[in-house]
């Protein structure tokens, strides 16, 4: 898989990226994490990284994960996000998919589930 | 969930001291022996499977037998086979007491009739692992504090409880919820739901408590009051109510919202006048579940 992949965590919980972080390093080598703690710094974090890979929740204060998702889609067609998210609802799924999300992982995220994320947006062609 | 139920029981009855039942509750998991041991043990299923129906737990509010079934990794005959090979968990939290010299057998006896009696268990009916709700403890158990609680919230605390079960352990009691409008804080996570249960939630503990409560949730040692320890409590809230959700999206069609869960300390908070307070005795602290309906 790509090596030092920049990869951007948006989650307001710091046990959530550092579980996110764990998983990644462990099937990316040197990957490159950039954190926000909320859809409004997520969305800003992106625009001065422009990372391969985006995870964002849903549920976070200032500016959610799907309305964080709308506004990086709109900016950047090609970007990459998956939500990683406890809520699973079909209709939060559905929502996230709308909003322009390739991706939905529910909490807690399995690491072969991870694995398989990985390997379909930062596998080698 | 009728081990913790049998156990508030008793202290309703003083039957013993929390302390014995701290310590009685503690060895529960030493003798209770799981649906996928036995299934293993039997043959029935293999350790992968076991795991990945104990991981599909973390996301479905569902029993194992429930999902071994829809897998089809058990037969509907091997897994009754196996429920009834299981001991219910109050009968050996009885047992423990009786071995501390807490209780003497006819004692024993007496409360577990009572039990039996006030929550209409039969034997059939009094296995956690049988997809059988737990529904009618919870109701029950505010019915005897003497409240009427909606169904939902009956809905919401009896997951609320087997949240407690699966991610922090079993090894808890609940008192009698306290009916109050005011609560004064010590560490405290809230989150707020809207839609179909408009209610502010929260859970409150010692900053001890929280330490050790954090470490079982994330199953990481910590050992000090930090950022992680509060991210692992809000997380286990957060992980509750998008749980509840599910489960409301799934049978009703009908979703809660939540809120971002937030961090207070030493605060004091003010409550509407259906709120109530759960305290849940662990052998490293007490957990203070806070519920407060909104006006809807």
């Amino acid at each position: 898989m790509k090596e030092n992949a920049k990869i951007l965590i948006g989650d307001d919980s710091i046990l959530a990226r550092k579980q996110l972080k764990d998983v990644v390093t462990r099937y990316i080598k040197n990957p490159v994490f950039i954190e926000a703690t909320n859809g409004k710094e997520a969305l800003e974090k992106y625009k001065q990284e422009q990372p391969d890979l985006t995870f964002l929740d849903i549920v976070m204060p200032v500016r959610d994960g799907i309305l964080a998702t709308i506004e990086i889609t709109k900016q950047y067609k090609d970007a990459r996000i998956v939500i990683v998210s406890s809520v699973g609802t079909k209709n939060q799924l559905r929502a996230a998919i709308e909003a322009g999300a390739l991706d939905f992982v529910q909490k807690p995220v399995r690491d072969d589930l991870m694995e398989q994320i990985l390997e379909k947006y930062l596998g080698d062609d | 969930m009728y081990a913790q139920f049998f156990g508030s029981y008793l202290l309703s009855k003083n039957a013993v001291t929390p302390q014995q039942l701290t310590e009685a509750i503690s060895h529960l998991s030493d003798s209770h022996i799981r649906v996928g041991t036995l299934a293993m043990h039997k043959g029935y299923m293999t350790a992968k499977e076991v795991d990945e129906v104990c991981f599909l737990q973390t996301r479905e509010d569902k029993h194992f037998g429930q999902i071994a079934l829809e897998r089809n990794y058990l037969f509907e005959d091997q897994l009754n086979e196996l429920l009834k090979s299981q001991s219910p968990d109050y009968l050996l939290l009885g047992q423990n007491l009786v071995d501390m010299g807490a209780l003497t057998n006819s004692q024993l006896e007496t409360l577990l009739v009572g039990y039996q009696n006030d929550n209409k268990i039969d034997e059939s009916t009094s296995n956690d692992d049988i997809p059988e709700k737990t529904t009618n403890l919870v109701k029950n158990f505010f019915y005897q504090a003497g409240k009427q609680v909606s169904e939902n919230l009956i809905t919401y605390m009896d997951l609320l409880f087997n949240n407690l079960v699966r991610f922090i352990g079993g090894d808890f009691t609940p008192l009698t919820p306290v009916f109050t409008s005011e609560y004064d804080t010590n560490y405290a996570i809230t989150q707020r739901l809207t839609g179909v249960l408009p209610i502010h939630t929260c859970i409150d503990m010692e900053s001890e408590a929280a330490v050790e409560f954090a470490s079982r949730y994330a199953q990481m040692k910590f050992d000090r009051f930090d950022e992680y320890v509060k991210a692992s409590l809000e997380d286990f809230l957060n992980l509750h109510n998008g749980l509840f959700s599910v489960n409301m999206s799934n049978t009703y069609s009908t979703e809660a919202e939540l809120a971002p869960p937030e961090y207070i300390d030493h605060e004091s908070i003010q409550l509407s006048e259906d709120a109530f307070v759960v305290p849940v005795i662990y052998p490293f602290g007490t957990v203070y579940l806070i519920l407060s309906p909104d006006k809807s």
